[in-house]
């Protein structure tokens, strides 16, 4: 056959998993020659809804760009506006929060795990992973009243309390998910069976992540000490730092132990948070108007950095509140390491990067500037016929 | 103390294109740039190995002042660096930064349909957030954006 | 159908039909624009300690196979024909649950700009689910309902409660049926037979 390409998109609906996004593949047989991605599924215009509500209703819009990392936004976006007024959350507020963010943090790492296990083909550590993730669901909901978007931040601090009780079933919990973790730090470094399906697969040298912009855990399994918490701390983790967790080998099997052996940093510093949590206020008061300025602010969500920027012009909202989440960069990555490996690889090395991609919806229309190929069926098996032959 | 370091060596850099710089907030420098330079001053923060281009923020000021804004957000430890770039609104354009930092399609292809500045030299202008029947020349972060522009 | 059957049969093969569709509703996702929010607790109900599938409720890949679609998030435009599309290859009878305040009206982001409102702006909607996010268990309370539905019952007559302490929840949902009995599957097999 002439060197016709042919593209397999992959997406928008998939079976088992969260966002949608449409993409491409140029393949050769089963070697991947080209990508591309068509985002946008899930684009709703919060950037600029959140300009047109105000500080206090912007921040419950941003809360729900990511029910996954709901808290990171809120706290980024509180961190800003308290920034622009002027206001600093009273510490034990701080606290409180940071104790969230990596309760959110556990939560986010176990579910990834699972789902990647899953495009693993590893159903097994997928049930048992989101099994233990239940528990920090019911730590969550212990402390905020909600499993999932808890609004723990308000603008000048946060609405609920960690008491007595509260942090002694933390202990308990962090206790049995520490054991868990363990395990699973031993299954994803020493299981024959995954490490064929994680080792070596979607290499990306510290070269390459440094040029690509990476970012969070995908930057650190390649060697990039880059941490936000570590390099431009806020909340308390400057007190209470956590420890840089990093891999050389920038494979799959190295996105999996950063993000497993991450879990152990997130369960020491709650424990210290929860030992050293400061009296006091929990929220300060904020005006209703902020004076014009702007400011930058970032925090360390679980898939890397999350960059907010916040202009205000005086009045009770926003003029420009621009976010820049973790998966953009992340993702510019995916579609370069695709290229050469087999497609099969290619729902682990998207779910590496952790936007979490199990795709199957194949059609046999392909559109690609502006000309249309109809493939049938037929067409198609004709086509893997000859290929083979 | 290092992050004080890391501007002021960003400042150096920067020395030549530098129209106005100022400091908006601890940890932070703002530096005005003209559209023609942008690259070059990219590239002397690049190859000096100054941290890495996290965002790239469009900003509309409002109709009455006739210009939108780029904003080149660069980060290296707890420093940033900001180069802001000012087009006319009647024609606005910044060239790619896409030889510079190979990473930054997705940035300028999401500064093209958010804001409508052209990115001269990008290699993909495909939409990537907008729907496909949306309206050309209607710029959903734009001031002057109005619902009913999208019709139906 | 080709098939013709005369009017006993046909009524007996109506009865297996829904007697196998409600004992092993086969459901497809679709998010439309959420924020991953109740996505993520769909999947909750498939693990461990909610674990549909034990019930016959079964998540899967493809429209095609699919009785029941689960929908989440506001529907946004760049959506909607996907909506549209998958909802269409959709075998008939189909059914359709709306999960989160999102899906039911916009929810948190009405009158962003690339929205269009909830999903029954797009496709008919037969349960609804508030809740942002709506738990696992409200969300099998939705499918419950919607089995009830199908059954020709009235679901409000006999509301199902659920309390996630008790056993009750798994007494119920192991098919005992909450609106007719746990012989009910048990006579139509005898129908059948
Ligand atoms: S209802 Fe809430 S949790 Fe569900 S998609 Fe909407 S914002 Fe997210």
């Amino acid at each position: 056959m002439a060197s016709e390409k042919f593209v397999i998109p992959i997406g928008p609906q998939h079976p088992a998993l969260k966002e949608p996004g449409h993409f491409e593949f140029n393949v050769d047989g089963e070697i991947v020659t080209d990508a591309s991605v068509r985002l946008g599924y899930v684009h709703r215009g919060i950037e600029k809804g959140a300009e047109t509500r105000n500080f206090v209703q912007a921040e419950y819009l941003v809360e729900r760009i990511c029910g996954i990392c709901s808290h990171v936004h809120a706290t980024a976006f509180c961190l800003g506006v308290e920034r622009l007024a002027g206001v600093e959350a009273p510490p034990r507020a701080q606290a409180i929060r940071q104790i969230v963010a990596e309760l959110e943090r556990i939560h986010s790492h176990l579910l990834w795990v699972g789902v990647a296990a899953h495009e693993a083909g590893f159903d097994t550590l997928f049930m048992y992973t989101w099994r233990d993730r239940e528990t920090v669901m019911n730590l969550l909901e212990g402390i905020t009243g909600n499993r999932v978007n808890y609004s723990a931040n308000v603008l000048g601090g946060v609405k609920c309390d960690i008491g007595p009780e509260q942090a002694e079933a933390i202990q308990i919990g962090l206790n049995f998910l520490e054991e868990r973790t363990r395990h699973y730090l031993e299954v994803v470094s020493s299981d024959a069976m995954f490490l064929r399906r994680t080792r070596g697969i979607g290499v990306m040298t510290r070269e390459d992540a440094e040029r690509m912009g990476v970012v969070g855990p995908t930057a650190r399994a390649s060697g990039v000490p880059r941490d936000v918490r570590i390099d431009a701390p806020y909340l308390l983790y400057a007190e209470h730092p956590v420890e840089l967790v990093i891999e050389e080998a920038g494979d799959l099997e190295a996105r999996f132990k950063v993000r497993v052996r991450e879990l152990f940093e997130s369960y020491r510093v709650i424990r210290e948070l929860l030992t050293a949590l400061p009296e006091g206020e929990l929220t300060a008061r904020i005006p209703r108007r902020i004076k014009p300025a702007e400011t930058i602010s970032r925090v360390e969500a679980p898939r890397g950095e999350l960059f907010y920027f916040i202009k205000s012009n005086g009045t009770d909202s926003a003029e420009r509140v621009k976010v820049r989440t973790p998966t953009l960069p992340n993702m510019a990555s995916v579609l370069a390491l695709s290229v050469g490996h087999q497609l099969a690889d290619v729902p682990m090395i998207l779910a590496g990067i952790d936007p979490c991609f199990s795709c199957n919806d194949r059609m046999a229309v392909v559109k690609r500037n502006g000309d249309e190929q109809v493939w049938t069926w037929e067409q198609l098996r004709q086509y893997g016929i000859e290929y083979y032959r | 103390m290092e992050t004080d370091t890391c501007l002021q060596k960003a400042a150096e850099l920067l020395a030549p294109w530098a129209q106005e710089t100022i400091e908006p907030e601890p940890g932070r420098v703002d530096v005005a740039v003209a559209p023609g330079d942008l690259v070059a001053a990219a590239r002397a923060l690049m190859d000096a190995r100054w941290g890495y281009l996290t965002a790239i923020t469009g900003l509309d000021p409002g109709e009455e002042d006739g210009r939108l804004e780029a904003l080149y957000h660069f980060a290296c430890g707890a420093a940033i660096v900001t180069l802001r770039v000012r087009v006319p609104r009647t024609r606005p354009a910044v060239p790619s930064l896409i030889d510079v930092i190979p990473s930054v399609s997705f940035y300028e292809r999401e500064l093209m349909e958010m804001f409508g500045i052209v990115v001269e030299g990008t290699p993909n202008t495909d939409r990537l957030f907008l729907p496909e029947d949306w309206p050309d020349g209607i710029y959903p972060l734009r001031k002057d954006f109005r619902m009913e522009q999208l019709g139906g | 159908m080709t098939l013709k059957l005369d009017q006993s049969w046909q009524a007996a093969l109506d009865k297996l039909k829904t007697w196998a569709r409600i004992n092993s509703p086969w459901a497809i996702h679709f998010n439309s624009g959420s924020c991953n929010g109740c996505d993520i607790e769909i999947l909750a109900t498939l693990t461990p300690r909610y674990d549909v599938e034990r019930l016959g409720i079964k998540l899967q890949g493809s429209p095609r196979h699919a009785d029941v679609l689960i929908c989440t998030g506001p529907v946004t435009r760049q959506a909607r024909d996907r909506l549209v599309r998958i909802y269409e290859q959709m075998p008939e009878p189909k059914f359709v649950i709306a999960v989160g305040s999102c899906a039911l009206s916009g929810g948190a982001f009405r009158g962003c700009y690339n929205i269009l409102g909830g999903v029954d702006q797009v496709i008919p909607v037969d349960v609804y689910v508030p809740g942002c996010p709506p738990r696992p268990e409200a969300i099998i309370d939705g499918v419950v309902k919607l089995l009830a539905k199908l059954r020709g019952a009235d679901p409000s007559d006999t509301p199902v409660v659920f309390d996630p302490d008790s056993a009750g929840e798994a007494a119920i949902l192991a098919g005992e049926d909450p609106v007719e009995g746990p012989a009910h599957a048990q006579q139509e097999e005898e129908a059948i037979a």
